[in-house]
């Protein structure tokens, strides 16, 4: 009885949390000299699982996906993905917890530093889900290569895509320049003849027509403000 | 025990003694980097600072226990070392971002109002102006891929202005007009301009009657110091895309018949004095070298901008011998007093390292930089890019390097006498710590 009890009321209270976190929250961080604007949206997605996207004006980020988003009763933490983190200062990430008068309050951490936050609901969620790659026809499948020149150096290109079912189609992705780079994928898409390769992390973006006659992808790299022209050939 | 002890406190005195003066931009008219003084290997004290309106990049100067600098609020200072205090200042017409150059008695300086100062160092009275064709920073259009491309932006990144340079009774500077003046040291007349495609605002190096001086057109000049006249001309880098690997900003050091100089198109090149041939060229994977390079013993001394390495390399091959990684972007020269290197990092920082060994000895940090208002720093004083650099459009990029300097960076070439370390800082204040 005592057993069941406890069970009842734990399940209560998660139920209650779970309820209790979902929904739009905005507020500050108290960053040193700076109120930090956050605009935070999360849901469970009927009681699946949680996924949620961040706004920070006057930082450039709308919609950031938010990752390794944990909810446990009334704590929860999350990272953000591609914003307000790099290399050299790595992700920014919030842990928090619901007040007992009902606002998220926590700490903002990145860089190793840390801040304390506080937001309130102010309305249902508004997520902003992230583009999710396609997957590619089968002539694209495969491996292909090609050669640029970025700041007067020159670069070889090679990726190797493979359709994953549901998941869209998966990149490997090598720059050969004065070292091997292996470059993260964040997205693969093909619209038509449009082929659209992201690397988030590197900053790279890769768009180019493809051509079956031609046998060949021709479009341009672009990393940051530099573009390049690339043409990419499939291998034997 | 003693005994050692003693000779070593003689030998600091002698050392003490040597440096009697330190007249311009990095010492000597050769730029050698190399101070007469022993600095400190430990960090005691803030002896005292000394607040300005606005931002110092400029170096301070010393003669006679006073110290010279130029800041950003448009004024050139004359403050007592021992204490601190104020004793004139001369206003100009735009901010003051060089190092002055003091000779028989006159301070000489360069100004954003593009007009050149000898102010009496007793008194800071004006004693001359010259008005040059006019300042400006350098610009291109859709420089370092910022927004819009087609757009000619002004580099935020060209922070000093020349700094004169006094030899054989003449005194000499490069401007934004492009050219390089010779101009009569004890009245102002001009005595002769060479015009380069650029931006100049490198301070010319003097060694055996001949200037040194790099300009934003990508070349670095020899040019004959009675004459006006170009000996020879070596050509850097170029980058017509986006303007960010071109251009010498670092002012040339001289010693021994070879010039080292940094440049904007990653290279730390050595020069043979007397034809402009290229000795050896150091690559450093696209990170600028803004600094001037200190040349002692046989080893050049330098550090680079993005990929923040503090290097010593041989002087006669260019091999590394030495590489640190610091936290920051160096634009501060390095000093060697010593068997101590001291330069200023732009997270805040003032750092001492040993000559043998680079490895840090001390360091200093800014009471704004400690701070960290709007987390332009990582907890381990790395720039913290996501917070003060949001998007490469319209002026967010200058409003970036704003961002970045309000916390105290030190663009400052630190001057060593009588053991106390001088230098300036972006949060206005120059600082004087033993």
């Amino acid at each position: 009885m005592r057993l069941i009890a406890t069970i009842l009321f734990a399940s209560t209270a998660l139920s209650q949390a779970a309820e209790s976190a979902a929904g739009r929250w905005e507020g500050v961080a108290q960053i040193p000299g700076h109120e930090l604007k956050l605009i935070v949206d999360l849901s469970d997605e009927g009681g699946k699982d949680w996924t949620g996207s961040i706004i920070i004006p006057g930082f450039g980020v709308k919609g950031a996906q938010l990752v390794d988003l944990h909810v446990r009763g009334g704590d929860l933490d999350f990272a953000i993905k591609g914003a307000l983190g790099n290399e050299r200062s790595g992700r920014a990430e919030l842990k928090a917890h619901l007040t007992p008068d009902g606002h998220l309050a926590g700490d903002f951490k990145q860089g190793g530093n840390s801040a304390p936050f506080v937001l309130s609901k102010t309305g249902p969620a508004q997520i902003d889900l992230p583009p999710r790659s396609t997957g590619v026809a089968k002539e694209v499948e495969g491996e292909w290569k090609g050669d640029y020149e970025m700041m007067g150096y020159a670069r070889h290109a090679t990726l190797k895509f493979a359709n994953r079912g549901n998941e869209g189609a998966a990149l490997e992705f090598t720059i050969v320049g004065k070292k091997v780079n292996n470059v993260p994928v964040s997205l693969v898409a093909q619209d038509g003849d449009f082929v659209t390769v992201k690397s988030d992390e590197f900053g790279i973006t890769f768009e180019g027509r493809f051509s079956k006659e031609a046998g060949e992808i021709k479009g341009t790299l672009s990393q940051g403000p530099m573009e390049a022209p690339l043409v990419l050939r499939k291998t034997p | 025990m003693i005994h050692f002890r003693f000779i070593a406190g003689v030998s600091a005195l002698l050392l003490v003694n040597v440096a009697q003066a330190q007249s311009m931009f990095r010492g000597d008219p050769g730029h050698s980097g190399k101070s007469g003084a022993q600095a400190t290997r430990q960090f005691h004290r803030v002896k005292w600072k000394f607040p300005t309106g606005d931002r110092i990049v400029s170096s301070p100067v010393w003669e006679n226990k006073i110290l010279y600098f130029g800041g950003d609020d448009g004024n050139i200072y004359a403050v007592d070392s021992e204490t601190g205090r104020q004793i004139w200042k001369r206003t100009t017409g735009g901010p003051a971002p060089c190092t002055p150059a003091l000779a028989n008695g006159i301070v000489y300086a360069t100004s954003y109002d593009g007009k050149f100062y000898a102010l009496d160092a007793k008194t800071g009275a004006v004693k001359w102006k010259f008005a040059t064709e006019g300042e400006r920073r350098f610009e291109a259009k859709g420089i370092h891929g910022l927004q819009p491309k087609n757009q000619t932006i002004a580099d935020q990144f060209d922070v000093f202005l020349s700094s004169p340079v006094v030899a054989n009774g003449a005194v000499y500077f490069g401007s934004g007009d492009g050219n390089l003046y010779a101009l009569d040291a004890g009245t102002g007349e001009l005595k002769w301009k060479f015009k380069t495609g650029d931006v100049i605002h490198a301070s010319p190096a003097y060694a055996d009657g001949v200037l040194f001086v790099g300009s934003w057109d990508s070349y670095f000049y020899a040019v004959d110091a009675a004459t006006g006249k170009e000996k020879w001309r070596f050509h850097g880098g170029e980058d017509p895309l986006i303007h960010n690997q071109v251009g010498f900003q670092s002012s040339a050091a001289v010693v021994d018949g070879v010039v080292y100089v940094g440049c904007r198109d990653s290279n730390l090149y050595a020069l043979d004095a007397a034809t402009g041939k290229e000795k050896w060229k150091f690559f450093n994977e696209l990170s600028w070298v803004i600094v001037s390079p200190a040349v002692v013993d046989g080893k050049v001394v330098f550090a680079t901008s993005d990929s923040s390495l503090f290097h010593i390399v041989d002087a006669a091959t260019g091999k590394s011998l030495l590489k640190q990684q610091d936290k920051a972007y160096m634009f501060s020269s390095p000093v060697v007093a010593g068997d101590v290197v001291l330069i200023g990092v732009l997270n805040g920082t003032l750092q001492a390292r040993d000559l043998k060994t680079a490895e840090p000895l001390w360091d200093f940090q800014t009471e704004a930089s400690k701070q960290n208002k709007g987390w332009i720093l990582t907890a381990d004083r790395k720039f913290n890019e996501p917070f003060f650099y949001h998007s490469n459009w319209r002026e967010a990029p200058t409003v970036a390097t704003d961002r970045q300097l309000n916390i105290g960076a030190i663009f400052s070439t630190p001057l060593v006498m009588n053991g106390v370390v001088y230098f300036g800082s972006t949060d206005g204040n120059l600082y004087a710590i033993e």
